[in-house]
């Protein structure tokens, strides 16, 4: 097992360096560089006074020189600076961004775990009532609905026009931190991430729960005259919730693209704000570190369920 | 019945989590700020705090550094800031200034020592500082006593007060243990930087906003707010968003959004001229631009002042020439009225048929707003009514960048024709840049690699003119050797928004082309 485990982490680590050559290479490919992204075309500066700003980077030497010169400095932990931001070094301003996004899909997800499963619920017990029409009708346009477009709507009713919640950022600038004015900054994106996931949530559920009650051991426990109640929650809801995790399980990697474009329109300081801005000020610093930990956290999960399976189901062989 | 509980949780449950909402108000704070987005739009510079490196975002800068001189809020005219007066020699060579009394905001006397400390860092190449090159002509800067500095020049630079407009001033105490290589990535910009200005620089709290406190002891009196915040924004979209809610109190709007703010007592548009002219740029690597008739055709093709009037609302100055400021414009230039006849008989006479025909042209730019685009989509429109097939193609910033700068045998047709803009104003020299054949790359950026003697000569005489009731004179001659010969075919100079909420009493912002600074004395801001 310890072998594994090893062989496992070298296999890992390889994969990091490859990551790290490919994400380097593609970015050196692409037009543009940090200093280009620097110079404002209405005012430009000359080119010796670019050549200049890009040593001053080491833009200007050979690319093997370059990628090694950031390998080196980054196994001992130095990300470098971010191009963009004078003197802000890269590791800390990446690890900061984490907290943010997985508060933020993590609120998002909750949400849309809670509103879909008590929505399907509602819908497949009053099935063809008013309200399971209402909440189908509800449901098939927040599934339809692409982000941008809940994004920016939600944006305009609920802040620029309601003012309920705040247009962006995570805390009121200037103001000392507390957990309402964080939660009152989180509620309008994290709703809005939920939407589309409620929506599907919801409809997994509904047809889900209703094959259920249809079931002999349902209909059994109604014999046995348990409240309707109890009938619902502790006998179909736990059997019917079996394929919405699955499901739930699976939407989570949509949820994290959802959140980059939700952080962009609201201003949140997340991992997707802070990369779709160093890609488009070319921070190369900034992006490879971020791939990096993104890629090592990958890494890491894939690792811990395969080690996880390994240990509770004995019929999986490592060595 | 049981349903019934599930849904009044629920219920409670939203009321709850709206309530949460509802808290902001508690927020409400006892220091009287004012907060904006400083840093939005094309004359901001967010994120970056080193005023050496600076190419934009002197607005905001100079709420806590100072420069020796600046520009008038009207942008005609340069006065004293730092230095509360000046003198200029006859022959242009030697600059005297006199200095205010001041006070570092740790408490340290500003003495003649700073200014010389700056003035020498900015010329060690070493400082990574983007004013090397335009103070190149300084010789040698003395201070003969604390309040006195004399800048000696080896050659005559009719720009160099403009240029130090945008030079901040800074402490030699706090940084002359930095070595000038390091200067660049010091933290020292974005954590302790202490400048002259009305407000101290308390807190960044990364890529999120910067917050200034009131300087007590300013020299020009206590500022009547007690901090600034300077919120960042990703696109200009959020900061209205933001400005429309009531958290912010000014930002840059794009003229499309400034349109919706008219008539709305909340708030105050502020309309000014960018300072950017916007041509179509010729590049002489490529055969097809070497005629000047095919140039001209470009003129007559295209109805600008149709564009102007429903593309713009009327926002923008038509330019016949890189300027559209009336002193530095001649009488008799040509208009180049709307003549499509014209063009294609221009088009004939010079044989474009042989030369291209319709032959799809890339026509390359950064511009990506909405408005641009139907630009762009009206001139290829009009170009192709006389012949000429033009294909827009919108990149980002450092696309484009990467692409024209290109200094080692480039593919010339990568960018034959570019849609662009230039500073050409307040300082007039601001195009030279881009025109005068001593720019050729590497030595400046003109990099459509224009090469043409008169316009060059003309260029040359203006900047070295030491005759300053000829100085205007000698810009005119610039703007009619543009007129005729066209290097670039010029479009227009449009207007740029500010919006501020109503709440703002003696607010002052200018649409000054890098974001300034021009004297928006701070210190007199309030609000309602």
């Amino acid at each position: 097992m310890l072998n594994y485990i090893a062989r496992r982490i070298g296999i890992g680590l390889l994969m990091l360096i490859a990551l790290s050559v490919l994400v380097f290479v593609l970015l050196r490919l692409a037009p543009g560089d940090a200093i280009d992204a620097y110079i404002n075309p209405a005012a430009p500066l000359s080119m010796d006074e670019l050549a200049a700003l890009r040593a001053r980077l080491g833009l200007d030497q050979p690319l093997p020189v370059q990628y090694f010169g950031w390998l080196r400095a980054a196994i001992s932990g130095d990300f470098g600076f971010s191009t963009q931001r004078a003197g802000v070094s890269v590791l800390p301003l990446v690890l900061e961004r984490i907290g943010p996004t997985v508060l933020l899909m993590g609120t998002g997800m909750l949400l849309a775990i809670v509103l879909g499963i008590a929505a399907g619920i509602i819908s497949a017990v009053r099935r063809n009532s008013v309200t399971d029409v209402a909440l189908s009708v509800t449901s098939s346009i927040g599934i339809s609905s692409p982000a941008f477009l809940t994004a920016l709507l939600g944006l305009y009713f609920f802040s620029v026009q309601l003012r309920w919640a705040p247009s962006g950022g995570m805390l009121t600038p200037g103001a000392p931190f507390s957990a309402a004015d964080l939660l009152s900054h989180l509620i309008l994106p994290a709703f809005l991430l939920s939407i589309g996931h409620a929506a599907l949530i919801m409809r997994y559920m509904r047809s889900s729960l209703l094959e259920v009650l249809n079931q002999d051991y349902v209909r059994t426990a109604r014999a046995k005259g348990v409240r309707e109640f109890w009938v619902i929650i502790k006998h179909a809801t736990r059997n019917a919730l079996l394929p919405v995790v699955t499901l739930i399980g699976s939407t989570i990697g949509i949820a994290v693209g959802g959140a980059i474009f939700l952080e962009s329109v609201f201003n949140w300081p997340g991992m997707g704000l802070l990369l779709v801005n160093a890609v488009n000020t070319r921070d190369y610093p900034v992006i490879m570190c971020a791939t990096l930990i993104v890629g090592a956290c990958v890494i890491a999960v894939n690792l811990l369920t395969d080690i996880t399976y390994a240990a509770v189901d004995p019929r999986i062989q490592v060595a | 019945m049981h349903i019934r509980t599930i849904t009044q949780a629920l219920a409670i449950g939203g009321l709850l989590l709206g309530a949460t909402a509802l808290t902001t108000p508690a927020f409400a704070q006892d220091a009287k700020t004012i907060t904006g987005g400083f840093d939005v739009g094309p004359g901001g510079f967010p994120k970056n705090f080193n005023p050496l490196a600076a190419t934009g975002g002197f607005t905001w800068l100079n709420t806590y550094f100072e420069p020796l001189v600046i520009y008038n809020a009207e942008l005609n005219a340069i006065e004293g800031d730092l230095a509360t007066d000046y003198t200029v020699s006859d022959d242009m060579l030697t600059y005297t200034f006199n200095l205010a009394e001041e006070t570092w905001h740790d408490g340290e006397a500003f003495t003649s020592a700073d200014v010389k400390f700056t003035l020498d860092l900015i010329r060690d190449a070493a400082s990574g500082s983007v004013f090397t090159g335009r103070l190149g002509k300084i010789a040698n800067v003395e201070a003969p006593d604390d309040r006195t500095v004399v800048v000696t020049l080896s050659e005559a630079d009719g720009g160099l007060l403009s240029v130090l407009a945008q030079v901040m001033i800074l402490p030699e105490h706090a940084l002359a243990s930095i070595a000038p290589e390091s200067i660049a990535t010091s933290t020292w910009w974005s954590t302790t930087p202490i400048g002259t200005g009305p407000f101290k620089f308390t807190k960044y709290v990364t890529d999120q906003y910067v917050e200034l406190a009131a300087d007590e002891d300013y020299r020009r009196g206590a500022p009547k707010v007690d901090r600034l915040i300077n919120r960042y924004f990703e696109n200009p979209a959020a900061a209205v968003a933001a400005l429309r809610a009531g958290e912010i109190q000014f930002t840059y709007v794009e003229p499309e959004d400034a349109a919706t703010f008219a008539g709305n007592e909340a708030f105050t548009v502020i309309e000014g001229d960018s300072y950017v002219v916007n041509y179509i740029g010729f590049n002489q690597k490529v055969d097809l631009w070497k005629d000047v008739r095919v140039r001209q055709a470009f003129m007559y093709a295209i109805d600008r002042a149709a564009i102007v009037e429903s593309l713009y609302g009327g926002a923008a100055k038509l330019a016949n020439c890189g300027y559209v400021a009336p002193h530095l414009v001649p009488e008799g230039l040509n208009d180049y009225a709307y003549d499509p006849e014209k063009a294609k008989a221009l088009l004939d006479e010079a044989g474009w048929a042989d030369l291209n025909g319709d032959k799809p042209i890339t026509w390359l730019t950064y511009y990506g707003s909405p408005q641009a685009a139907n630009v762009m989509a009206a001139v290829q429109a009009m170009l192709a009514q006389v012949g000429v097939n033009v294909v827009p193609r919108v990149v980002d910033v450092p696309t484009y960048n990467g692409t024209v700068y290109q200094e080692n045998n480039p593919d010339w047709n990568e960018f034959p024709l570019i849609y662009a803009g230039l500073q050409n104003g307040p300082n007039p020299a601001g195009i030279n840049v881009g025109l005068n054949k001593s720019q050729l790359p590497p030595a400046g950026a003109n990099i459509m690699r224009i090469e043409f003697d008169d316009l060059s000569a003309a260029f040359d005489a203006a900047i070295g003119e030491t005759d300053a009731s000829q100085v205007d004179a000698r810009w005119q001659d610039v703007c009619k050797v543009m007129n005729e010969e066209l290097p670039w075919a010029t479009m227009w100079v449009a207007n740029r928004y500010g919006v501020a909420s109503a709440n703002l009493v003696d607010f002052v912002w200018t649409p000054a082309p890098a974001g300034g600074p021009f004297a928006a004395h701070p210190e007199l801001w309030d609000i309602k």
